[in-house]
């Protein structure tokens, strides 16, 4: 196998040239690789995104959908990128989580990349079928308690925003519910808007329609604030469910190796697209909002990726579940 | 020819199904069965393997006694050597090549298929092919594939 | 009058001349690229929907709508030209449509095909007008134990698929749902039958496995002697339907519309059911079962129309629920977030406009798909003039591109090569590939239904007989397998007799 030795060798060429045209970065079209398929969540966040940082940048950013193993697999082909600046991933909390679910990583989570900054934070809403019997967070708290053997938990696979959300629920009310998985959000909303499953937990994005629409119903919010959106809904936090507090962050990386110089560059471009009014507003309709611009720096980044590493790792570890 | 009739096409169909039976079977076997009530990965494919077999054995068994209305034929060799290599060239290659190169070298070797190919129609093909193909694909719509990627830059 | 004032609104829409560019500009697109082979819906659209973003909501989802319709008739055309099905639904158009193309009759095929899928259209348009949100109760009301009971009225329907030996044609299902599992189980996250390559992990791509099994395994078996074998027949006398035939196709085209409506609803994946089961219906309700295989009119006209109402009915759990259908409603609502509108219950009520504009845009670009298509089918036609080894190397290129567009897999394409082996080895062994692929495609629907419904009642394998939904479709299912298997038994019967007085 001549081939993979003769990519280490252009690598090592690259990373040899690398600081001498990173003050001429960037001369071509940048790539951003998005680990999901196109139309998800995460494509339109990184849609959103790339195109003001394009303008920023003076240089078209491209999107480049490598989905697959729940992400891992894009992630894995940015870190083999050559570290020029021209490769760019955006992954979400499941770049945290793979580093725990998949016991076969291709590549080592914390020493693979580089960090440019946080995107955004998106909330997540426990949800119900419309004529789920509590009527506020504490009635549900306990009657989840009680009814635990009798209730199904729905989610849309493992490592998914649901399931890691679902897990959180079970561990904070210290309870095992059933859990049902889906292939993807469609079909788990689907059988809780027919009232086949009882509860599940999952991203603004996905729930806000519908629980305007009264086809679902909300119970508390995820984070450690209210919600602008649903200020009449508590967060589980103040409700008593401690550390509870999960939401779908979004980063973006680069390869390891990448120019310190192209990140502080990536990290303006992002934070300019993060102030923008029609970003802003896009982000608003989702149910969420931008990082702050002191968030969207490398530096916050690698903080945020260590830490929720390790908050995840005995949660899920306590499961038992793996993905690979 | 033989004294005992017999379908040489369904002992062949018949021993690659049960074949393809003992390869998933086997596979099954580091997978969690679980009981009908609560299925284990194992479960399904476990059953669906034990059926195959049994279908495999089926149209083996009953291919004695019996007549091969359709003969075998010819194999076509050349096809399988120049026409599977084809996908799986591009994919090596697109990435370190890029587009355009990888495109072009794919398409001239499916065109080594057929007999009937000569080598400069082949090459005037494959140029054909890799220039409206850019076009479409690069320029057109404007997919994320580098033109030349990193082995042709110098 | 409520609908008509909504589908006056929706048309006003539709109509205004930008959005009808918009509608025509996605049918073109959609239908040229669609049309290239190896290249099937999915990534006709994946490759397409960064165009839209462009554009205002409205004209962003027309012109998408378009390219939907465009990309699923162009992949019929290549199924029916070159045996080359983009998508599961094509994939029994080609059955019949190939062999007609092969003896010369390949622009009634395409015509047969675009007139069925106009009708078709036009139907269930106005079905998803009138009737879109008392259907989604219905539709809500299958849960996995009713999945799983559907998936196997369609598994029991597969049979009908075979025109050779029915055990062969089980067997090859089997194979397709053992297939169709590799990838990672959903339940508990254990990688089955990927030989520990992650790029398996999310399972077989299905146009990889289509293109292989159908398409290359059919350019191998052209390749076998290419110095005494003409591939295609070259006097194509005519190009459109005489009028026969038109009569003909009346019967299948109603039922397939029937068929594909009612199955297109259920956003669990009924629509990927409808070709297959109209073709089932005809094949058993023709007075000439033995041409089925062999280039049977209705093998085309019925799948395309049950093909064309689903496509359209699917669009009902989208837009009354924003629950996506297939892979493809997935896009679709991926662009409409991106333009600020969260599909949710209250599009219909929230953004009148839009609900309806797209409503009025399907019925206008079918009609637009039909005004182009049927001339440019002796176009088509005439590329099988072009040499066959001119064409194949083209097929090998644009197969390459569209697998590989799909997720930036260069595996998915060594499935290609694969598949295109397992294909060929196949088709000399007398199996065909057409209950494979279904099975391919109802496996991970079958285990998964399966498995939940269990987990759902608790472990009560009662369940599928106690919901009356579930009850019925098995019910149905045992009706059909006694259907198929009777002529079966019958004819074998009647061969003893024969033997005997031979």
């Amino acid at each position: 196998m001549a081939y993979p030795r003769l990519i280490g060798a252009l690598c090592a060429t690259t990373m040899l040239v690398a600081p001498a045209f990173a003050q001429d970065w960037p001369q071509r079209q940048i790539t951003m690789v998005v680990p999901f398929s196109a139309g998800g969540p995460t494509d339109t966040v990184a849609r959103m995104v790339a195109e003001r940082m394009s303008a920023d940048l003076g240089q078209q950013i491209i999107i480049e959908n490598i989905g697959g193993a729940g992400g891992t697999l894009g992630a894995g082909n940015v870190a083999k990128a050559d570290a020029d600046g021209y490769t760019v991933l955006l992954h979400h909390i499941g770049m945290a989580t793979s580093a725990t679910l998949y016991r076969n990583l291709a590549y080592d989570t914390l020493d693979a990349f580089e960090y440019v900054g946080l995107v955004t934070e998106v909330p997540m809403v426990v949800v119900s079928r419309k004529d789920f019997e509590p009527k506020d967070f504490k009635e549900f708290i306990s009657y989840v308690k009680d009814n635990a053997d009798n209730l199904t938990l729905a989610n849309a696979g493992i490592g998914s925003a649901s399931h890691l959300c679902g897990m959180m629920l079970m561990s904070a009310l210290d309870v095992q519910l059933v859990t049902v998985p889906y292939k993807g959000t469609g079909p788990a909303m689907t059988d809780l808007l027919g009232g086949q499953t009882d509860l599940m937990c999952d991203q603004t994005t996905n729930t806000t329609q519908q629980i305007k629409g009264g086809t679902i119903k909300a119970y508390a919010v995820t984070t450690p604030e209210r919600l602008e959106l649903f200020a009449d809904l508590p967060t589980a936090m103040e409700s008593g469910l401690d550390g509870f507090d999960v939401s779908i962050w979004h980063g973006i990386y680069t390869p390891k190796g990448t120019p310190a110089e192209v990140n502080e560059r990536l990290s303006k471009a992002l934070q300019a697209a993060l102030a923008d009014e029609g970003v802003i507003k896009a982000m608003a309709d989702l149910g969420t909002a931008p990082s702050p611009a002191g968030d969207a720096t490398p530096e916050a980044l690698k903080t945020k990726l260590e830490t929720e590493i390790a908050r995840w790792k005995p949660v899920i570890e306590a499961a038992g579940v793996y993905a690979d | 020819m033989s004294t005992k009739p017999k379908d040489g096409t369904d002992i062949a169909a018949g021993l690659l199904l049960m074949a393809a039976a003992g390869f998933f079977g086997w596979q099954t076997r580091a997978l969690e069965i679980g009981t009908s009530l609560r299925m284990g990965p194992g479960y399904f494919p476990m059953v669906l393997s034990g059926v195959l077999f049994l279908l495999g054995l089926v149209v083996f068994l009953r291919a004695f006694g019996r007549e091969d209305d359709e003969p075998f034929g010819k194999i076509a060799w050349r096809g399988i050597l120049f026409i599977l290599p084809a996908p799986i060239f591009f994919g090596l290659t697109v990435r370190g090549l890029g587009f355009v190169p990888a495109l072009f070298l794919t398409s001239f070797i499916a065109a080594q298929a057929s007999v009937r190919m000569r080598p400069v129609p082949a090459l005037i093909l494959a140029l054909a092919v890799t220039i409206l193909s850019t076009l479409i694909f690069s320029y057109g719509l404007g997919l994320p594939f580098r033109r030349f990627g990193p082995w042709v830059q110098f | 009058m409520d609908l008509i004032s909504n589908l006056a609104l929706g048309f006003s829409v539709a109509s205004s001349f930008a959005n009808l560019a918009f509608c025509l500009i996605g049918v073109l697109l959609g239908t040229l690229i669609g049309v290239l082979p190896g290249i099937g819906a999915t990534a006709t659209i994946a490759m397409l929907l960064p165009i839209t973003f462009q554009l205002e909501p409205v004209s962003s989802l027309i012109m998408l709508a378009g390219i939907y319709y465009g990309a699923q008739y162009g992949g019929s055309t290549t199924a029916i030209l070159i045996n080359m099905p983009g998508e599961s639904s094509s994939a029994v158009t080609a059955i019949d449509g190939y062999q007609m193309a092969r003896k010369g009759r390949a622009g009634t095929a395409l015509a047969v095909a675009a007139l069925g899928s106009f009708f078709a259209g036009t139907v269930s348009t106005f079905l998803v007008a009138i009737f879109a949100p008392p259907l989604t109760e219905v539709a809500l009301k299958f849960g996995a134990a009713e999945y799983f009971s559907l998936m196997v009225m369609g598994l029991v329907m597969s049979v009908a698929l075979a025109h050779g030996s029915v055990v062969k044609a089980l067997a090859m299902v089997v194979l397709g749902l053992l297939l169709g599992l590799v990838g990672t189980d959903i339940y508990t996250g254990a990688p089955r039958f990927t030989m520990g390559i992650t790029q398996y992990a999310d399972g077989l791509n299905f146009v990889a496995v289509a293109v292989g099994v159908f398409g290359i395994a059919e350019i191998l078996r052209n390749l076998e002697d290419e110095h005494d074998r003409e591939v295609m027949t070259k006097n194509i006398t005519r190009l459109f339907p005489t009028r026969q035939e038109l009569k003909q196709m009346i019967g299948p085209v109603l039922r397939g519309t029937g068929v594909g409506s009612v199955l297109g609803i259920l956003p669990g994946g009924g629509a990927i059911l409808a070709s297959f089961a109209s073709y089932t219906v005809e094949k058993k309700l023709s007075a000439h079962p033995e041409e089925f295989g062999q280039g049977a009119l209705a093998g085309v006209a019925g799948p395309e129309s049950a093909n064309n109402a689903g496509a359209q009915t699917s669009f009902i759990p989208l837009l009354t629920l924003g629950i996506p259908a297939n892979p493809v409603m997935a896009l679709m609502i991926g662009a409409m977030i991106i333009q600020g509108i969260v599909p949710g219950p209250n599009v219909v009520s929230e953004q009148p406009r839009l609900f309806w504009g797209i409503i009025a845009s399907m019925w206008i670009g079918n009609l637009m798909l039909v005004v182009l298509n049927l001339p440019l089918i002796g176009l088509w036609v005439r590329l099988l003039t072009v040499p066959y080894y001119v064409l194949f190397p083209i097929i090998m290129a644009m197969c390459s591109i569209g697998v590989y567009s799909v997720a930036s897999n260069t595996y998915d394409l060594f499935a290609v090569a694969f598949f295109g082996l397992l294909g060929y080895v196949m088709s000399k062994l007398r199996c065909e590939p057409a209950p494979l692929l279904l099975g391919f495609v109802l496996g991970p629907l079958l285990e998964e239904n399966l498995r939940r419904a269990m987990i759902l009642s608790r472990g009560d394998p009662t369940t599928f007989l106690t919901r009356p939904i579930s009850a019925t479709l098995l019910l149905l299912s045992l009706g059909v397998l006694i259907l198929v298997f009777m002529p079966q038994i019958r004819k074998r019967r009647d061969e003893v007799f024969t033997e005997s007085d031979a």
